[in-house]
């Protein structure tokens, strides 16, 4: 049960290097919901930090506020040294932003939404290069609206790039990409990180954020909960492993729990997680119940926690809602 | 300036690859110029019946019944035909629609001296669509026709009848300026669309993430919707000329001042729709709804003297009545602008109050 080495991480970690993004007790309220609640943050240069929340978290509104995309009701977000509050324009000259859904104008070819994007900036990657990133070469001359639903997602997070940006925003950015095109797109991120540069990723896949987040924060209900390493993260908030199993009439977490060396039950349905610190001991105990109770068992797995148990933990709730 | 080429250059490219925009901007226009300028091309040859009285100048009324038999039509039709008699039965034979209109000669318009003047009463029924754009411009001509004569260089003899056209009016004549007025309202009205489209599928917020400012995207839009305005105005009115030989009396600047007002109003208007509509697919009917009732009732095809009474309130407060009216008179009677303050100062007004709204009201997400 050794962690995942994490190797190439270590030198991302250095605390003297200089912050790019600095938010203080930042608030936002719409009517009486605090969507935003005292948040404070630093993310360093380099780093490729995480956010992970359920729905209505408040990740959405913390970013779009630190983007300069809306105004805070209090507290204070700066970006490269600038006020965003001050002067936002340049600070979007600055980075680059992909929006969760791929909005782009549907009349519009692959080329020329490149084109656009690239007037609107002081400085830009030549086209072929962002063509090149959305691995777009055959449809540069197709319609925005005649693209598949994986091609626009990834014009949409390659248009992100089209500033050469200093730190870079991405709000889903695999979310409707196969397999591969999503190794592909974090083959990008990871090559962008390598080039000095920051990555500030909402996520939903567990599997993303573990593998590519120096840090994360979880949020819920406008307040950072937990902010480290993955790695740390998993260590000290579970130290157990997870027994995920199926199974058919639940004979109730009572039952379950008092299994012994099981510390904690999570049930959704028929998806059972025990966690345990003794697993041949809480194996035999739950196979031995089952057969006593002839309670169909399935799709037993043993494995280590992952960040996917801490934020069912933390939160009480599945990422994937 | 490389922003607003970029959102200019964008906003074309859409235009021209968007068949529903392009048809309601260039083809539908001339389809409407096409089938109502053939449909009506007879319209102004059928032969009026008009009654003389004769109330002491025996000279002017012989002067005036010979100028109107002179009046030909295509194929040697008299346009004209003339009949004397007193003032009671003549109006009677009106009234039974035996006549078209009578002419009154008073006395005393023989003996003019140099320097003085004096009116021919005409009635008419102006009702007929007609009577507004044939009788009474082909009547006003040839009497101003006499005057001239008369006067060798002032027109002493006017005619009883205000806001006389003064030049042959064909329907096609009246027609074209109301097709470009209902012309510049579809394009203008409909040139809020794109935005709501675009802020619905959250384009808007996706530009908001770069440094392109809102007012270089609202600029780069209305350049773009005024040159599709005039690049459809100017077809409209060289089809008219090429296929109708539609007459142009007046300034061609201040007919493209009214074009560019005009299109100020109806593009605040789309802009108005815009900020109050927050899908497309509601904001097509309500498009429809403000510029269904302006086609018809603001004198777009036919004068709206002919409409009833009771729509006329309504009929004076929409814009297409005023624009339609505006670029009229300049096309048909060469008014010049300084004579349409009331024109203008409504069109401004509309511009102002929608603007006003919009601004108020307008939400970006």
């Amino acid at each position: 049960m050794k962690p995942r080495t994490q190797t190439n991480r270590s030198h991302k970690m250095d605390v003297s290097a200089s912050k790019v993004i600095e938010v203080t007790n930042l608030v936002k309220s719409y009517g009486t919901i605090k969507a935003v609640d005292q948040i404070s943050f630093g993310v360093s240069q380099g780093e490729v930090f995480g956010m992970l929340g359920p729905n209505g978290a408040g990740k959405t509104t913390t970013v779009e506020i630190v983007e300069g995309l809306r105004p805070a009701d209090a507290g204070s977000a700066t970006v490269l040294g600038i006020d965003v509050a001050k002067d936002s324009r340049a600070v979007k000259e600055r980075i680059g932003i992909q929006p969760q859904s791929p909005a782009l104008f549907p009349g519009l070819t692959v080329r020329e939404m490149i084109r656009f994007f690239r007037q609107l900036y002081k400085k830009s990657l030549p086209t072929s290069q962002i063509i090149e990133l959305a691995s777009l070469q055959e449809s540069r001359n197709v319609l925005f609206r005649n693209l598949s639903g994986g091609q626009q997602q990834r014009l949409s997070v390659s248009l992100a790039f089209v500033n050469d940006p200093e730190i870079i925003f991405l709000d889903e950015p695999t979310t409707g990409l196969d397999p591969q095109a999503r190794r592909a797109m974090w083959d990008v991120i990871e090559t962008f990180r390598r080039a000095g540069k920051t990555v500030v990723l909402t996520t939903h896949y567990m599997e993303e954020a573990q593998r590519l987040c120096d840090r994360i924060a979880i949020m819920d209900y406008g307040k950072i909960i937990a902010m480290d390493s993955p790695q740390r993260l998993i260590e000290s908030n579970i130290k157990d492993s997870a027994i995920q199993f199926k199974m058919k009439d639940y004979p109730g977490d009572q039952v379950l729990t008092s299994l012994p060396d099981v510390s904690k039950v999570i049930r959704e349905e028929d998806d059972v997680i025990i966690y345990t610190n003794n697993i041949p001991s809480a194996i035999s105990g739950l196979l031995a119940m089952a057969s006593q109770r002839s309670a169909e068992l399935s799709e037993l797995s043993v494995r280590q926690a992952t960040l996917e148990d801490v934020f069912l933990k933390l939160t009480g709730k599945r990422i994937r809602d | 300036m490389k922003a607003f080429t970029a959102v200019f250059v964008g906003r074309y490219k859409q235009f021209i690859r968007d068949r529903a925009a392009l048809f309601f901007s260039f083809i539908f226009p001339i389809i409407f110029i096409l089938l109502f300028g053939w449909a009506f091309q007879n319209m102004g040859t059928e032969t009026f019946k008009v009654g003389l009285a004769d109330q002491g100048s025996p000279r002017i009324t012989t002067y005036i019944a010979v100028g109107l038999e002179s009046v030909e039509l295509e194929g040697d039709v008299k346009m004209f035909e003339t009949e004397r008699g007193n003032l009671d039965d003549l109006l009677a034979s009106l009234e039974d629609g035996d006549l078209d209109a009578v002419i009154v000669v008073p006395a005393g318009i023989d003996a003019l001296e140099p320097g003085q003047s004096d009116n021919v009463q005409v009635y008419y029924d102006a009702s007929r669509t007609v009577n507004q754009q044939i009788l009474v411009p082909a009547l006003s001509q040839v009497i101003s026709a006499i005057a001239q004569f008369e006067g060798k260089y002032t027109p002493p003899i006017g005619m009883n009848q205000q806001s006389v056209q003064s030049h042959e009016l064909r329907y096609i004549d009246f027609l074209l300026p109301g097709i470009l007025g209902m012309t510049l309202m579809f394009i203008g009205v409909q040139g809020g669309l794109p935005i709501i489209q675009q802020r619905q599928a959250h384009i808007i917020k996706r530009l908001g993430s770069t440094p392109l400012r809102r007012s270089t995207l609202v600029f780069g839009d209305l350049l773009f919707g005024m040159i599709v305005i005039l690049a459809s105005a100017a077809l409209i009115i060289l089809v008219g000329r090429l296929v109708f030989d539609v007459q142009m009396v007046g300034n061609w600047f201040s007919l493209c001042g009214i074009v560019l007002l005009g299109s100020l109003v109806f593009v605040s208007l789309g802009y108005l729709i815009a900020a109050f509509v927050k899908t497309q697919e509601s904001a097509i009917p309500v498009v429809l709804i403000v510029n269904l009732p302006m086609m018809i009732l603001s004198g777009t095809f036919f004068s709206i003297a002919s409409m009833p009474a009771f729509v006329e309130p309504l009929i004076k407060i929409l814009p297409l009545t005023y624009v339609n009216d505006a670029l009229r008179q300049i096309m048909v009677d060469g008014t010049p602008l300084h004579a349409m303050t009331t024109d203008i100062a409504v069109l401004a007004a509309w511009a102002v109050v929608c603007l006003g709204i919009t601004i108020r009201f307008f939400k970006w997400d």
